[in-house]
């Protein structure tokens, strides 16, 4: 029974951690529909950028906030220099942001090497009857829920979410009736960077820093989003959840190389029951 | 008090319109005429500057109109298009609540405005605003190009897929919005008994052209030139 338990708290965890992942690209791509392959690196910054805090002598709780500074600068750069002349160009888009991230990838290396120091946190665990379970990836439960409505807030409770979301789905209405849809995409397609930059800051006591750390997360994310559909936040979710923790349960008890490819499968079973994301027919906002 | 001269434009390198001038004087319902396809859209594409203008310019309230859409919209040019383009993943409420509060006013008050002017949305206030009947949606587009407080409204085809109650009402919701407001207002129609029941003054266009300046009396009587000009 406490077995049961705690495959299920650290495999909900897992699945959590994938969804901290894609939420930024859940805005980007799900949202925006900018095919952003640079993601990953995205989260690789944010990660970098978050131990280059640390060993300054930021305390680490400050360092995220850093990171997700450092990531939105340099997504409003991106946006402004290659996408922005890009949207409604798919094939361009990729091509822009798979050079982009392999450039990214390079400049990891040159700068940081390929391995690199983890960051020292106290190690916290807790028990569950006889197992033991760390508490760090545990509170990614959490984080993952606020993040979550943190961001549903922004985009539906305030003036500059409704702004966001009419300059992505009609953008010559939007300026029609006075929004500056160039500046608002600018700043959304930056929040979705800095998303990105918060899930590498915060994941950084798991999943350590390497130039390469991107592809990690990248491929998992973009099937979350496609999985999701057009309701993007609500339908990352669960599939996040759902995909995520069924992968992460099935390599508990087999194997990882199981895991994912259970996740692989059910995410084209799930394709298949719904070829445009299973929030299609969802009749809410996000 | 809205005036273009010598609008040009089209699409990419095809030119569309040519020369075109025209005004609305303050207060005033002026009707854009003409068969399908001769440009009515895309005249008001290049006012609201959708289209790049190739030659000719815009004048709202007097002054020079900024070249950008956002800009034009804030100093008070509205706009109704053609298939209304609502913002199908937002809400009736968020429709209007960003027009409002993009243009610096409260977003709040705005909503309760409309759905005071306009009862019919208020049953589906909370509902997304993809999923209202065409004429629903004609008038949450009017409601949201409203709630931007505009001195100039261009409305395209206002009752193009509507049904006829609610044709009427948008008749009389627009002369009372004219008077009460002073809003002055371009209409571009195919349905001349509509034009007829509002507006004073008529342009008619041909070929991406106008090709005659009308007002209501003689467009009423003169029953050749309906059916040379609009085929009705
Ligand atoms: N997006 C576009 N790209 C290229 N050509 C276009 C585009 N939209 C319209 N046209 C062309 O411009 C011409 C004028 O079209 P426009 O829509 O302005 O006419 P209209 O008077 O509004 O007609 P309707 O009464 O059918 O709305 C037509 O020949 C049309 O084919
Ligand atoms: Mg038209």
């Amino acid at each position: 029974m406490d077995y049961f338990a705690t495959v299920l708290i650290s495999s909900l965890s897992s699945a959590s951690i994938l969804l901290i992942a894609t939420l930024g690209l859940a805005v980007v791509f799900g949202l925006m529909g900018v095919i952003n392959l640079a993601h990953g690196e995205f989260i690789m910054m944010g990660a970098y950028s978050a131990l280059t805090a640390t060993q300054l002598g930021i305390p680490f709780i400050l360092a995220i906030p850093v990171a997700v500074l450092v990531t939105m600068v340099f997504g409003a750069l991106v946006e402004i220099i290659i996408i922005r002349r890009l949207y409604g160009r798919l094939f361009d888009t990729m091509l822009a942001t798979w050079g982009l991230s392999l450039a990214l990838y390079q400049g990891a290396v040159l700068i940081f090497g390929s391995v690199s120091p983890g960051i020292g946190m106290p190690q916290i665990n807790f028990n569950v009857g006889d197992y033991t379970l760390a508490a760090y990836p545990i509170f990614m439960i959490l984080v993952a829920a606020v993040m979550l409505a943190g961001i549903y807030a922004l985009l539906t409770r305030t003036v500059y979410g409704m702004k966001a979301r009419a300059a992505i789905q009609v953008p010559d209405m939007a300026r029609a009736i006075g929004i500056d849809s160039a500046r608002t995409n600018t700043l959304t397609f930056a929040i979705g960077c800095g998303l990105a930059g918060f899930a590498g800051a915060i994941l950084l006591p798991i999943v350590p820093a390497t130039p390469s750390m991107g592809f990690a997360f990248v491929i998992k994310a973009f099937l979350t989003v496609v999985i999701a559909g057009p309701v993007t936040l609500a339908g990352s979710a669960l599939a996040a959840i759902g995909v995520g923790t069924g992968a992460s349960v099935v390599a508990s008890f087999m194997t990882s190389v199981a895991g994912d490819l259970f996740f692989f499968i059910l995410t084209v079973v799930l394709l298949r029951l719904y070829p445009l994301g299973v929030s299609a027919k969802w009749r809410i906002k996000l | 008090m809205f005036k273009v001269s010598d609008a040009t434009g089209g699409y990419g390198k095809t030119v569309i319109i040519h020369d075109v001038s025209l005004n609305v004087w303050e207060g005033e319902i002026v009707a854009l005429l003409g068969r399908n396809g001769v440009g009515k859209s895309t005249l008001m594409k290049y006012m609201t500057a959708i289209i790049p203008a190739k030659k000719g310019k815009v004048e709202i309230a007097g002054r020079p109109a900024p070249n950008t859409t956002f800009g034009r919209a804030r100093v008070g040019l509205g706009y109704v298009p053609q298939g209304r383009f609502v913002f199908p993943r937002m809400s009736v409420i968020e429709n209007i609540a960003v027009a409002a509060a993009t243009n610096g006013k409260n977003a709040t008050m705005a909503v309760e405005e409309a759905l005071e002017e306009f009862p019919l949305l208020r049953p589906k206030a909370t509902a997304l605003a993809g999923g209202l009947s065409g004429g629903q949606q004609q008038v949450l587009a009017l409601a949201r190009a409203l709630a931007a407080d505009p001195c100039i409204l261009l409305l395209d085809e206002p009752t193009e897929g509507v049904q006829p109650s609610i044709i009427d009402e948008i008749a009389g919701t627009l002369l009372r919005i004219n008077k009460e407001r002073g809003i002055s207002m371009l209409v571009a129609e195919q349905d001349l008994d509509f034009c007829l029941s509002i507006a004073e003054r008529a342009y008619v266009m041909e070929r991406g052209t106008i090709r005659l300046e009308t007002d209501r009396e003689s467009l009423r009587k003169d029953k050749a030139l309906q059916q040379e000009l609009l085929g009705v």
